[in-house]
């Protein structure tokens, strides 16, 4: 299967290429390219309406593009749902979380994929071996230790529940690249902070994380490269350290020169 | 979502796991201290305990299954009907066709099953909501019911079916409550320690999130109903043994008592909270309430009202305490007082008055006061 191997960028985990998603006669991505690494931090940044939802959506499999293709590693892969992007290693935590309020965390880590024993010729939940495994990864990767692993999601901090959702895409031995959709949108600034702290850490596993954000702050924080996008098209790739918060800023209105604006 | 991660929990969340308990248990013991007080030497009695016990055991099968249910988000109402229809079956294969008792009553639970499992369809395939979609296969099923048996009265049933509903020979509790706590012991099984189970709770707290991990949302919602249905037809089963008779009209009010004890336990028609001990709590409490009900000799009528007034108010208190607990909301009474519901009092008024007139008019017109008499 070497024949598919792009030769540009031989690194790259996520290769997209060409990306356009029409809804109806709306363009709502138009010949976007995006390019991520093994261990860096990718923000896309942009205006409402510029794209960045439908983007990440097409690469965790929750929309098909309209034309383009998706490389991982080099291989070209196509996605007809959200689990067939869990199953290559692409995972997204979103916004609004996605968690069951009522379950534990470590429920909730396994939802979709409990681990089971068997019990006189039955499978049944392991719940003590989730527990403890979902501790494991709660303290060895995130570093976030909860006061009580039997309390209900529900009455953990924004910060607290954003862990347990982030720990359930870590979870899988596989990922490669995790999607966060406005980590911090919902957080005071203590959590936010340790939010960062925690993507740096990530990163620093390996993982390529693709950060979309609204606070220019955050994203000078902690990303790598800057993707931006403005009414559907990728106006510029820069990498962090080049550049500052004004230049960032102009490229997302528009008024830059140093864009690929047509 | 919270701002701060460092505040501790409030006596509301320590207290939220076992509050499903806590509440029926002080209602019980406040049924028990009343009745000690009022009328101890009839309500106490070994044999009217008993009695208790059996008339809860009817309901322990379906509260079990209907926690399912209404963790869910979903509810049945057509499990009186299910019952009926279920056990009519089974009395036709044995009074007119001499099927042997243990076939029939097997029958029975298919029957049940596959009700519960039509009803399941109707909801997820269908896409009839809960509501409706049950209360209209009660019309269905009632409506087969009599057409099967008309107005008969099917009696006089074999050994087995007598001693699953009323029999007294396993140890010291009577069979049909032995038979009541297995399904209670087999629901606590299935919620903790099986994926319906874990589903059933993660479906409830958030459709959409279940759906996205990847799990089959409709089949198991499917799963409950005909679980439901299984549950609804046992029933149907204990009652004709009890009775040792079965009629198409049997069992009208199963589904509002099933629902009240489900929900007085503290399960949550919001979805996601389950208890199956606040379950079988709220079904002795019912039995219980009823009982000292029929002990005090108020009319067996008042029974509807009493597990109507028990629905509302518990309700009522788990909605204000889970609202308390999220944002320190005020007292129990603001719900009631508002300082804007002055237009809620004057209609509130204005029916009252016409009311009060029409009345008047009506005992003037009818002569029951004599104008200058």
């Amino acid at each position: 299967m070497n024949s598919q191997i792009n030769t540009e960028t031989p690194n790259a985990v996520i290769n997209m290429q060409g990306i356009t998603k029409q809804f109806g006669g709306v363009v709502a991505l138009n010949n976007v390219d995006l390019t991520a690494y093994a261990g860096e931090v990718l923000a896309i940044v942009g205006d409402n309406g510029a794209g960045k939802s439908t983007l990440i959506k097409i690469l965790t499999g929750v929309y098909q593009p309209t034309n383009g293709h998706i490389e991982l590693d080099g291989q070209r892969f196509s996605m007809a749902n959200h689990s067939d992007a869990i199953a290559a290693g692409v995972d997204a935590v979103y916004q609004n979380l996605a968690i069951a309020d009522h379950l534990t965390p470590a429920q909730n880590l396994f939802l979709g994929g409990e681990l089971t024993k068997s019990f006189m010729g039955f499978t049944i939940l392991d719940n003590k071996k989730m527990k403890a495994a979902a501790t494991k990864i709660l303290e060895e990767r995130l570093g976030v230790r909860l006061k009580s692993m039997d309390v209900l999601t529900e009455s953990l901090s924004g910060g607290q529940r954003q862990a347990v959702a982030i720990a359930r895409a870590v979870r899988h031995e596989n990922l490669r690249v995790l999607v966060m959709d406005e980590p911090t949108a919902a957080l005071g600034p203590q959590e936010t902070a340790r939010t960062l702290q925690l993507i740096k850490a990530l990163r620093d596993q390996g993982l390529t994380v693709i950060v979309i954000s609204h606070s220019l702050d955050d994203v000078f924080e902690i990303s790598d490269r800057i993707h931006v996008q403005r009414r559907g098209q990728c106006v510029g790739v820069v990498k962090t350290s080049d550049t500052n918060n004004e230049e960032v800023l102009s490229m997302i209105v528009g008024a830059s020169t140093t864009s690929e604006e047509i | 979502m919270s701002e701060t991660s460092i505040a501790p929990p409030s006596i509301g969340q320590k207290l939220q796991p076992y509050v499903s308990f806590i509440g029926p248990m002080a209602m019980i013991i406040t049924i028990l201290l009343f009745m000690a007080i009022v009328e101890p030497a009839r309500y106490f009695r070994a044999s009217n305990l008993n009695q208790i016990l059996l008339d809860a055991a009817l309901y322990m099968p379906m509260a079990m299954a209907m926690t399912f249910v209404i963790t869910q988000r979903g509810i049945d109402l057509s499990i009186g009907s299910v019952a009926a229809l279920s056990a009519i079956v089974m009395a036709f294969l044995i009074k007119q066709y001499d099927f042997p008792a243990h076939v029939a009553t097997l029958i029975a639970l298919s029957l049940g099953a596959l009700m519960g499992l039509i009803n399941g369809l109707v909801i997820t395939r269908l896409k009839v909501p809960d509501l409706i979609g049950t209360l209209a296969m009660d019309l269905v099923y009632r409506g087969i019911a009599l057409v099967l048996a008309k107005g008969l009265v099917l009696a006089r049933f074999p050994e087995l079916l007598t001693e699953i509903g009323r029999g007294q020979s396993l140890a010291y509790l009577p069979t049909p409550v032995v038979i009541g706590l297995a399904c209670m012991l087999l629901g606590y099984f299935l919620l903790n320690s099986t994926h319906f189970g874990r589903y059933t709770i993660s479906i409830g707290s958030n459709p959409e999130a279940s759906e996205m991990t990847g799990i089959d949302v409709d089949r198991h919602r499917v799963y409950a109903y005909v679980l439901m249905g299984t549950m609804a037809a046992l029933a149907g089963i204990l009652l004709t043994g009890k009775l040792n008779a079965i009629q198409a009209t049997s069992a009208p009010y199963f589904n509002l008592h099933v629902i009240a004890a489900v929900v007085v336990g503290g399960t949550s028609l919001f979805g996601g909270r389950a208890s199956i001990v606040g379950s079988l709590a709220g079904v002795l409490l019912l039995s219980m309430m009823i009982n000292a009900l029929v002990t005090l000799r108020i009319e067996f009528f008042w029974q509807s009202v009493a597990s109507g007034v028990v629905i509302i108010f518990s309700v009522a208190l788990y909605t204000w305490l889970q609202k308390k607990d999220r944002d320190g909301g005020p007292g129990f009474k603001s719900l009631l007082f508002k300082p804007k519901n002055s237009k809620t009092f004057q209609l509130f008024a204005a029916i009252a008055i016409v009311l009060v007139v029409l009345a008047l008019l009506g005992l003037v017109l009818s002569g029951g006061i004599k104008p200058n008499g």
